[in-house]
This record gives structure tokens, sequence and C-alpha cells, in this order.
């Protein structure tokens, strides 16, 4: 597994991690140390983009991806004939401490295949995160995955180096986890998840009675989940998204839309990967952490899935239409953040310049507020913006009006074989 | 109507403000002192103006005190746009914050702030972007260079960030569209303007190995599945390529 040279087990080695989609280097704040090399911002740095629209903040690599499971949906399952590959701790903590000297990485996001045993692989890993901190003083981001089923110790001990840590859950269901992933019991995921929680309420509480008190996962812990390889509804996963932001305070919870990397019968053969879908739940994640939504408003029993047309804050406001539309004017600012197309910025500012001076249209573009399809849900003062009258099906036809007009992309034939109707009208 | 040049920074402007208001100038003129020989046909005589630290620091805690220190940072981002005529569009914001206090900050319609705050975020979202965007090379032994070429004046913006992250090791980032660095030796960093490049930087060995590493490690992040150049496009513009280091490779 050493036998091939630095440049190609780095590749194979970032090949076998690109398909976690965590990335961010958010949620630490720590001042650099004179002399030493690293820092932290609360809001992240990205680094760069590649080919896909992905930004890299963190060095995202496998220690190794050789593995000892066999999960059906994983690149580095044990039946898949890829090359295998493994880095020596002393090469990771070298490229982190070079690639971040030159300012390409905002910190180390390290992963591995599990090898010998849970144990074994987690104490792999912890050996990298306490030789970049303790040895290279290196201060900066360190997201450390936990491998399923490693002891509690270790679980304590990769948190007080690293500044966040994730394990994933990858399939919504037990069901689908006992398919797919025979090797995983959910209980071997959902128990660190758990403790590391825990151990973060611990330590906040401890570092409020004493500034030297040390940390724990200081950007808290995340996790991921494949869509589309399994037949959850889209309900199923926002209802998990939302118990685990509830009580296990997660940071994040990543969606992955499933691409297929084997042949494996279990699986459904997926010409694309359902990236749509993907970015509606986005939307629907981010309704509920920074919206104040709750799971069963955006979807229930009669409308399991997204919709696929409109993003949920739309979807749950046509549905919702006898509570609209508000004033700008005197809305209460939970109201207006679940107006279509009014953001967090926007109803900040709404707040705050309506404190002055009434707000019409004519204010309301200054502020930046996108009225394409807020127009329909608001009233300024008491003018409705819309224009229409609210009534569903109408409203759904203006809201996919941009959508459904045809771009002309042919250039136009001064003679055509037909005479075209529509060149004549005008109506092209 | 007179006009007052000042020296290049925010602190000097500002003193050249301070001298317009206590000459009670209703309607001043602002102009870099490296810019003042252009003089127009009808402009009134020339001020110049020496930068003082405390009379800087005096005007901002009067401005904080009657406004606040947000109101205060946009000003600073707005100036480092660099636009042409963002002296008097800066002039009649602190002027208005001066008068309004508080309430300036949710004037967000009224102009001049509806601008400055435009300007302002637009500054700040350039300055975040290149703290990723910098990439330093190893030049010799242990120096560190990194060249850039932003719209606006980021550099003084992201310095302290850069001397907070790089602790270890003397560095310098070079702006090549103003021709001025900010240099770091270990201990503290300060603006050098009028810094010109006669050859081409060294690389050191470790450099091309490490450089070459990143270019291939870049090229294996993107999934071939969800190819979208359009949204690398987005976020990384073509005119900042030149000078990073993964988007120059072969």
């Amino acid at each position: 597994m050493f036998s091939l040279p630095l440049e190609q087990r780095l590749e194979v080695l970032a090949d076998s991690a690109k398909y976690d989609v965590s990335c961010s280097s958010s949620g630490s704040s720590r001042a650099g140390k004179a002399g030493a090399l690293g820092s932290t911002a609360a809001s992240g740095i990205c680094h760069s983009w590649s080919a896909d629209g992905r930004c890299i903040s963190l060095l995202k690599i496998l220690l190794t991806n050789a593995c000892i499971y066999d999960c059906a949906y994983c690149l580095n399952r044990r039946s898949n004939d890829i090359p295998r590959a493994a880095f020596t701790p002393d090469e990771v903590v070298a490229l982190t401490m070079n690639f971040y000297r030159r300012n390409y990485i905002e910190g180390l996001f390290l992963s591995t295949g599990v090898l010998r045993s849970a144990d074994y692989t987690m104490e792999q890993l912890i050996a990298v995160a306490r030789r970049l901190r303790e040895v290279e003083r290196f201060n900066g981001y360190i997201h450390l995955k936990l491998v399923p089923g490693a002891d509690p110790l270790l679980v304590a001990r990769a948190g007080r180096y690293a500044d966040r840590l994730s394990i994933n859950i990858e399939l919504p269901s037990s069901r689908s986890l006992a398919l797919l992933a025979p090797d995983k019991p959910r209980e071997s995921v959902i128990a660190p998840m758990r403790q590391v929680s825990g151990l973060i309420v611990e330590s906040r509480a401890d570092r409020k009675e004493s500034r030297k008190a040390p940390r724990f996962a200081p950007a808290g812990q995340s996790t991921q989940l494949i869509v589309g390889a399994t037949p959850e509804s889209d309900r199923e996963i926002i209802t998990l998204s939302e118990g685990l932001y509830r009580s296990l305070e997660l940071k994040r919870v990543y969606y992955s839309a499933f691409i297929p990397v084997s042949s494996d019968n279990r699986l459904p053969a997926l010409p694309t990967p359902p990236l749509l879908r993907e970015h509606r739940l986005y939307q629907a994640d981010w309704l509920l952490r920074f919206y104040g939504f709750a799971a069963h408003e955006l979807l229930d029993e009669a409308h399991p899935n997204l919709d696929m047309r409109f993003d949920p804050k739309s979807d749950w406001a046509l549905r919702n239409l006898q509570l609209f539309p508000v004033e700008v004017n005197r809305a209460d600012y939970e109201v207006l953040l679940r107006v279509p197309g009014v953001g967090v910025r926007s109803a900040r500012r709404i707040v705050q310049a309506r404190r002055g001076t009434r707000l019409g249209e004519v204010e309301l573009r200054k502020l930046g507020v996108v009225l394409k399809r807020a127009r329909y849900f608001l009233t300024a003062g008491g003018r409705y913006l819309g224009g229409i009258r609210l009534d569903g099906p109408q409203l759904i036809e203006r809201l996919l009006a941009p959508a459904r007009r045809p771009a002309r992309l042919d250039q136009l034939e001064l003679f055509a074989a037909l005479p075209d109707l529509s060149a004549v009208s005008g109506e092209l | 109507m007179a006009r007052y040049a000042y020296e290049g920074d925010f602190e000097g402007f500002l003193c050249a403000l301070v001298a317009s208001l206590e000459n009670g100038d209703g309607q001043p003129e602002f102009v870099r002192d490296s810019d003042a020989a252009e003089a127009g046909l009808f402009s009134g005589e020339l001020c110049q103006v020496p930068a003082v630290r405390e009379v800087t620091l005096a005007f901002r805690s009067r401005f904080v005190a009657a406004v606040s220190r947000e109101a205060f940072a946009t000003a600073r981002y707005a100036f480092h746009s660099g636009k042409k005529g963002i002296e008097q569009l800066l002039w009649r914001y602190l002027l208005l914050g001066l008068e309004q206090g508080r309430l300036l900050e949710g004037m967000l319609t009224v102009e001049p702030v509806w601008s400055i705050n435009r300007i302002a975020r637009h500054v700040s979202h350039e300055a975040h972007k290149f703290k990723g965007f910098v990439r330093f090379r190893e030049v010799t032994e242990g120096f560190l260079y990194a060249s850039i070429e932003p719209e606006a004046d980021v550099l003084p913006l992201i310095a302290p960030h850069f001397v907070g992250r790089v602790g270890d090791r003397p560095w310098m980032i070079h702006d090549l569209r103003r021709r001025q660095a900010a240099v770091f030796d270990l201990r503290s960093w300060r603006l050098v303007s009028g810094i010109e490049l006669t050859a081409e930087p060294g690389c050191s060995d470790a450099e091309r190995d490490y450089a070459a590493l990143w270019q291939r490690y870049f090229r294996h992040h993107a999934i071939t599945e969800r190819h979208n150049p359009k949204l690398q496009q987005k976020h990384v513009p073509l005119r900042y390529r030149k000078h990073l280091v993964e988007f120059t490779g072969p």
C-alpha cells in the first residue's frame, strides 16, 4: 500500500475521500499564536473551487482506503476492485503543514477505511491529529471522522484535538442500513453521536466556569445522509434531520446525491445523480435551522416528498395562502422570514429600515429584497404588490412562468420553409 | 471651496476631513496627494493636510460614540474600494452620521448610506475572498511571497489575518495593481508602497514539489458526475485565476 510514489497515493486517497461532502471550516474561532502556524475563523474560509463547483476548504483525504467492511454504496468497500494506498502519519502531517503554510487550505479533514478493528483505526486517526497539535503546534482547523464502533474513550480523546467530529449515518433508516451496510449496525453510529453531543455540552459548561478548561470539538459535530440510494421519502429524511438538530445539537447534516460507484444489485441504477432533490433537501434543511420551520409543516403524509418545481418555502406558502399577504411595514420578523423569496438578510434589513421610514416597493428594491416571488405574498403600505388576485392555481402558474418561457437559442431564419405565424404576430 | 490633499490611506483622509470640518467648509473636495497635481480649471486653493494619528483616533471615538463601531467599519471598508469620488460620498456619510447619530444605521434606503453600504459590502466580500485566494510560495529558504491583483485595496484589511495565521515565517503579500506590499518580519507587519518586481521571484525545490502535489489534489477533488464549470467560475472568476497555482498548472 506504500509502494506507489507519494503523488499517486495522494491522488488515490483524494479520489476515495471526495464523496464525503462535508467541507466547512466554520464554527471555530481561535486566534493565531505568535510564532506558530494556524488560526481558525468563525465564518470558515473557502480557498478554491474545483471543476464540479464544490469548494475546497480542507485537505480532504483518507489515511488509507483499504477497508474490512463491504458497504454497498461505498467506493472503498472490500469487494471493489480499486487501487489501494495509505499514508504514513508523517506524510499527512507534512502535507497539511506545507499546504496550510502556502494558504492552499484551511485545515485537515481526515477520514479512513477501517483496518483490523474500529479501535485500531481510530487510534491511527488520533495519532495524526495529536502530532499536528502537540509536535508541530498546528493551530488550524482539524475535522476528524469517528469510526463506527470505536471505544468511547477514543472518541473523547479525538475531540480534544479536533475542531469538528463527524460520523456518517449514510442511510436514513435502519432497514436500509441493514440491507446495504450489514457490518455497521445503526447503534454503532448513533451511540458515538450521543456521546459527542454530551461531551460538547459538558465542555461548554466547563469553559464558562474557567477559560482554561480544555475544549472539546468547538465546531461541533456533523453527519451525512446519502439521498437516492434507498427508497426513503424526503419526509423521513427531513424528520430525521430535525431530530438530529434538536436532540443532538448537530451543526450540520449533509446530503449527498447518490452517485453509483458500483453495480451492486441492491442499489438502484440512476442515470444521473439526483442533484435537484439534494438541492431541495438543503433548502428544507435551511428552513429548519434558520427560518423557524418544523419538519411537519413542510412535509406530511399527504406530501411525503418535496416539490421539485418550487423551493420548499414557496410550496409551503402555496398550501397556506390564507396566511398571506402580509404587510411589510408591520409583520413580525418571524413572519417575514416565512415569505417566499425573503431571506434572513432581507428580513433583517426590512426590520431595520422600517423603523425610520415607510417601506414601499421602491424602498424594498433598494434594500435588495428580491421581489420575483415575494411580491405575491406582500403588501407595502396596504398596496398588494402581486398585481393578481391570490388564488392557488393561478399563482402556481405565475411562479413557474420564468422557468417555462422557452429560450430561443437558434438564429431566426429570414426565409423559413414554412411561414411561422408567430413571427408575424410578434409572439416569439 | 477648498481642495484638501491627504496622505494616501484612510487615516490621512480622516485628517483631511477633520480639517475641512474645522474650517467650516461647506463643499470641500478631497484628493490623494499623489493626484493633487492634476488640478481642474476651476478648482480652489490646495491645502496639504498631514496625517496625524491622534486626530484620526479622536475622530474615530467621536463617530463611534455618535453612531456605532459598525458604521465606522463600513466607512473604512468603503474607502478601500478606491472608487473615484468615494471621498465625497464618505464626507456626506460621516457628516450625516454625526448629525443623525444612531438613526444612520436604519437609513438603508437613503443616499449616501445606501451607496456606502453597497460599496463597503462589495469590498468586504472581496477581502474575505482573498483570505482564501492568497497563494504563498517559498522564494528562498523560509521566505514566503504571494502576488495578488484585487479590485479593491484589500491588503490593509487582510494583512492582520495572515499575521495571526502564518506567524512562523516572514512573508510578503504583493498587490501588483497598486504596487504596494504587506511585509511581515515575524514581529509586526507594515505596508510598503512603490514595490516593483525586477525579475520573476525564485522558487525553492520543495516549492515546486508541493505546488505539483496541490495541482494533482485539486484535479482529483472534482467529482466527474457533478461537473459544473459555470458554478466554479461564479466562485473563482477568471480574473483571479492568474495568481492561483491550481489554475495555472499544466
